[in-house]
C-alpha cells in the first residue's frame, strides 16, 4: 500500500492499495494503483472484496464472471502479532439463496501465505475468467515492482494440497503457498472445497501443518478456475519492532482476550479445545448430529483423556505468541514423539467426533487428517456427514449412500473419501441441497445455506445474521453459556452492536484470537503503529458495521428471503430437554428478534450496493 | 452451612474437580473464588445451581458453586 504524505492522515483516499488482475483465460496481467474509496477500502479483506463483488451481478457461482478476490488485511505482514491473514472472496458455489442464486462469501486463513503475498508488493489480486488447462499462479516481489508468472500445474493433479505445497517448495525457494486438494479440482461434485495455506512449521518439518481457508468453497472456486495453487515468493519484510508497537503486542499477548487461548502450562486454557469442558457443563456439546445425549461421552474428548494415548504440543502460527493449537501426536513404542496425527482443535474434534457419535481420538484424528488431505471445509462436511448419519438412523429400512450411522467409523470414513474425490456429490454440494432433496430439512443443521459450526443452533441466533455461517461473522456463539442471555432484548441488543463487529478481524488481517472487540484501544494503537494512519476507534467501528452491513444487503440482493433467516426447524418442534442451558428459541422468539433487528439494519443498509440496472 | 464447588476445564486441571466443605454463612462466591486462588480476571462463568451468578452472591446452605473459565474462538 501507498500513503500519500500530503493528505490528512486519516483520509481513506490518501491510501492506494496495489492490485493484480489476471485474466486466466487470455493470460493477462494488469497492475494499478487504486485510491481507497472509504475506510473499508482501507482496512481491506472483506471490507474491500464485498465492494468488489458488490458491482457484479452474478446468478452462478461457476461462471467466468464471478471473480476469484485474493487479499489481505491493512495489518497483514506487519509486525502486529498475528498479522498474518489472507482472505478468499467470491460469490459461493456452497451459500445459495432459495431463488438459486449465490451468495457473497469469503474465508480467512492464517500460515504465512498472506505475508509473502503482502511483502510481493501486492495488495489484492483478482482472478477473472477461467484457465483453459490446470495452471499456477506465481506472485513475487521484482525490482521495479512485483512480477506475475502462470505456469502449467498438469503435474500437480490428484495431489493433496499438503503434497502440492510440499512439491512447489522444491521449486520456490521463500516462498509460501495456497493451494487446494482433490476436493477443489472435483469442484463440480464438491462445493465445500478449501484454500490450503502453507506454514513455516510445516515446510521445515514436513508434516502437514496446514491452515485453511475453508468456509464457502473458494477452494472449489479455484478448481473451477482451473487455478491449483498460489505462489507467493518474497523476502521477510515484517515492519520494525518500534518500543509502542512492544506494547501493543504485549498486549495482545496479555489482554484477557487472548490469554485463554494460551496453553495450560503458560496459565491459559488450552486452546479451543477447552470449550468442550465448558459447554459439557450444561450438555451442550453437539452430539449425533447437535442433538447431545445428556450423558457423559464426550468426557472421553477430554485432553487429558486424550494425553494418555497421544502427545498433545500447543503450537502458534508464525511470530505469534498465541500458542493457539495443539498438535497431537502419536507416540513410539519406546515413548518419544512419533508423526503428527492431527491439529486437535475444537470445531474439527467435535465435528468429526462427538458429533458424528465417534469418541476414540485416534479416529477422530484420522478423519481430520483425511479431511485436510482431500481439502474439505471440516464445518460444511461434518455437518453434512452428520445428517446423513441421522437420516439413517431415522430411516434403516432405506438408508443413504452405504447405510452409515453413528458410530460406525469405517463406514463414515468411507463417505468422507469418496466425498472428497468428487465420488458424493450428494454430500459434497452441503447439507441444503441434501435435505432439500430428501424432504427432510428441519434436522439439517445450516443457515443460509452455510453449515454452523460446532455450536448448537438452539444456543445462538445470532447465526440468523451471520453472513458467513457462523461465529466466523456473528460473535454471538457462546453468549448464552458465558452470560445466559435469554431475553429478545438482549439478543436485538448484542447482534446489533457488538456480535456483527466480528467481521472486523476480517477486514484488518488480524486473527480473531486477539479477542477484543474493534472498539478497543488496541486495535487502533496497532493501526495507528504499524501505518502512521489516525482513524479512531469511531471510526473502525463505522466502518466495520458498514462492511458487515453490505454483506447483509448482498444476501437480500442474492435472493434470500425471510423465510431464510431462521434456525433449523427441529430446535423450536422438537426441544432437546438434555441441554440444561435456557431453552428460549420459539417460533415467537425468532418472529420477535427479526422484526426488531432488520428495523435498525434496513434502514442502514440503504446506498451500500451500487445500483447494476 | 455446606457449599459443594465444582471446577471445570483447566480450573479441573489447576485445582480440584469437586469438593464439599463447611463455609461460613453469607459466604459470597468471590470469597470461594479467593480462597481457592483463582485469579478473577480468569473466571469466565459462575454458576449457582446451574444459573449464571455474580461473584458477589451469596451462598446457601447445600448450593453448588461452578467455576469455569474464560472460553471463546472457534
Amino acid at each position: 500500500m501507498i500513503i500519500l504524505g500530503e493528505k490528512s492522515k486519516n483520509d481513506p483516499s490518501a491510501v492506494l492499495y496495489h492490485r493484480c488482475t489476471i485474466d486466466l483465460d487470455t493470460q493477462t496481467i494488469t497492475f494499478e494503483d487504486l485510491p481507497c474509496r472509504n475506510l473499508e477500502d482501507v482496512m481491506g479483506g472483506i471490507g474491500r472484496s464485498f465492494q468488489v463483488l458488490a458491482e457484479r451481478k452474478i446468478e452462478n457461482a461457476y461462471c467466468r464472471e464471478n471473480p476469484l478476490i485474493v487479499n489481505t488485511g491493512l495489518l497483514t505482514g506487519t509486525s502486529v502479532m498475528t498479522g498474518l491473514r489472507a482472505y478468499f472472496s467470491a460469490y459461493s458455489p456452497l451459500k445459495q439463496s432459495g431463488k438459486g442464486l449465490p451468495a457473497a462469501m469469503w474465508s480467512a486463513g492464517s500460515g504465512n501465505f498472506g505475508n509473502k503475498l503482502k511483502w510481493t508488493g501486492i495488495d489484492e489480486v483478482i482472478f477473472e475468467n477461467c484457465s483453459r488447462s490446470p495452471v499456477y499462479a506465481v506472485l513475487r516481489e521484482g525490482e521495479l515492482g512485483p512480477l506475475v508468472e502462470l505456469i502449467p500445474a498438469d503435474h500437480l493433479l490428484g495431489l493433496s494440497g499438503h503434497e502440492k505445497i510440499m512439491s512447489l517448495q522444491k521449486d520456490y525457494s521463500n516462498a509460501h503457498f495456497a493451494a487446494i486438494g482433490p476436493a477443489g479440482e472435483n469442484y463440480q461434485s464438491v462445493y465445500m472445497g478449501a484454500v490450503i495455506l502453507s506454514t513455516d512449521n510445516q515446510l521445515k518439518s514436513g508434516e502437514p501443518k496446514n491452515r485453511f481457508a475453508g468456509r464457502g468453497g473458494m477452494g472449489s472456486m479455484m478448481g473451477y478456475k482451473n487455478l491449483l495453487a498460489i505462489v507467493a515468493q518474497s523476502s521477510d519484510k515484517p515492519g520494525k519492532i518500534t518500543p509502542a508497537m512492544r506494547d501493543v503486542n504485549h498486549d495482545v499477548l496479555k489482554n484477557g482476550g487472548s490469554a485463554r487461548f494460551q496453553p495450560v502450562s503458560q496459565g491459559g486454557g488450552g486452546g479451543t479445545w477447552a470449550n468442550i469442558e465448558v459447554l459439557q457443563a450444561f450438555h451442550a456439546v453437539p452430539m449425533n448430529n447437535f442433538r447431545p445425549k445428556g450423558n457423559d461421552d464426550v468426557e472421553q474428548q477430554f485432553r487429558d483423556h486424550v494425553e494418555k494415548d497421544f502427545e498433545v504440543v500447543s503450537e502458534g502460527c508464525y511470530r505469534c505468541g498465541i500458542r493457539c493449537h495443539n498438535n497431537l501426536f502419536n507416540r513410539n513404542p519406546d515413548g518419544s514423539r512419533g508423526p503428527l496425527a492431527a491439529k486437535y482443535d475444537f470445531e474439527p474434534l467435535i465435528l468429526f467426533g462427538s458429533n458424528l457419535g465417534l469418541y476414540d481420538a485416534a479416529q477422530t484424528c484420522e478423519l481430520i487428517h483425511l479431511c485436510d488431505q482431500l481439502g474439505m471445509d471440516a464445518i460444511s462436511l461434518g455437518a453434512t456427514l452428520s445428517y446423513v448419519l441421522d437420516y439413517n438412523e431415522r430411516h434403516p429400512e432405506k438408508p443413504l449412500f452405504n447405510g452409515a450411522t453413528f458410530g460406525q467409523f469405517d463406514a463414515i470414513r468411507a463417505l468422507m473419501e469418496e466425498t472428497g474425490r468428487g465420488e458424493r456429490e450428494e454430500i459434497g454440494k452441503g447439507v441444503k441441497r441434501l435435505s432439500e432433496q430428501l424432504g427432510e430439512t428441519s434436522y439439517a443443521v445450516h443457515v443460509k445455506g452455510l453449515e454452523l459450526p460446532a455450536y448448537l443452533p438452539e444456543t445462538n441466533p445470532g447465526y440468523i445474521f451471520a453472513i458467513a455461517g457462523g461465529h466466523m461473522s456473528m460473535g454471538t456463539h457462546m453468549l448464552l453459556a458465558k452470560e445466559g442471555k435469554c431475553s429478545v432484548e438482549e439478543w436485538v441488543q448484542v447482534i446489533t452492536t457488538q456480535g456483527l463487529l466480528q467481521v472486523g478481524y476480517d477486514m484488518l488481517g488480524l486473527c480473531k484470537f486477539v479477542g477484543v472487540g474493534m472498539g478497543h484501544d488496541l486495535i487502533d494503537r496497532a493501526t495507528r503503529e504499524a501505518t502512521g494512519l489516525e482513524f479512531t476507534s469511531a471510526e473502525i467501528v463505522a466502518a466495520v458495521r458498514r462492511a458487515y452491513l453490505r454483506g447483509l444487503a448482498l444476501e437480500l440482493r442474492q435472493g434470500f428471503e425471510d423465510a431464510e433467516y431462521t434456525l433449523p426447524a427441529q430446535i423450536i418442534d422438537s426441544p432437546n430437554p438434555n441441554v440444561t442451558l435456557p431453552n428460549f428459541i420459539t417460533a415467537e422468539f425468532i418472529a420477535q428478534l427479526k422484526l426488531r433487528v432488520w428495523s435498525v439494519f434496513l434502514p442502514e443498509m440503504e446506498g451500500l450496493l451500487p445500483d447494476l440496472d | 452451612m455446606q457449599v459443594t464447588v465444582k471446577l471445570v476445564a483447566s480450573f479441573r486441571l489447576k485445582w480440584f474437580k469437586e469438593a464439599t466443605q463447611d463455609y461460613p454463612h453469607g459466604v459470597e462466591i468471590l470469597d470461594i473464588v479467593n480462597e481457592i486462588g483463582i485469579p478473577v480476571n480468569e473466571l469466565g462463568i459462575v454458576l449457582i445451581n446451574g444459573h449464571h451468578a455474580s461473584l458477589k452472591d451469596k451462598l446457601q446452605d447445600g448450593d453448588t458453586v461452578s467455576l469455569m473459565p474464560l472460553i471463546g474462538g472457534g
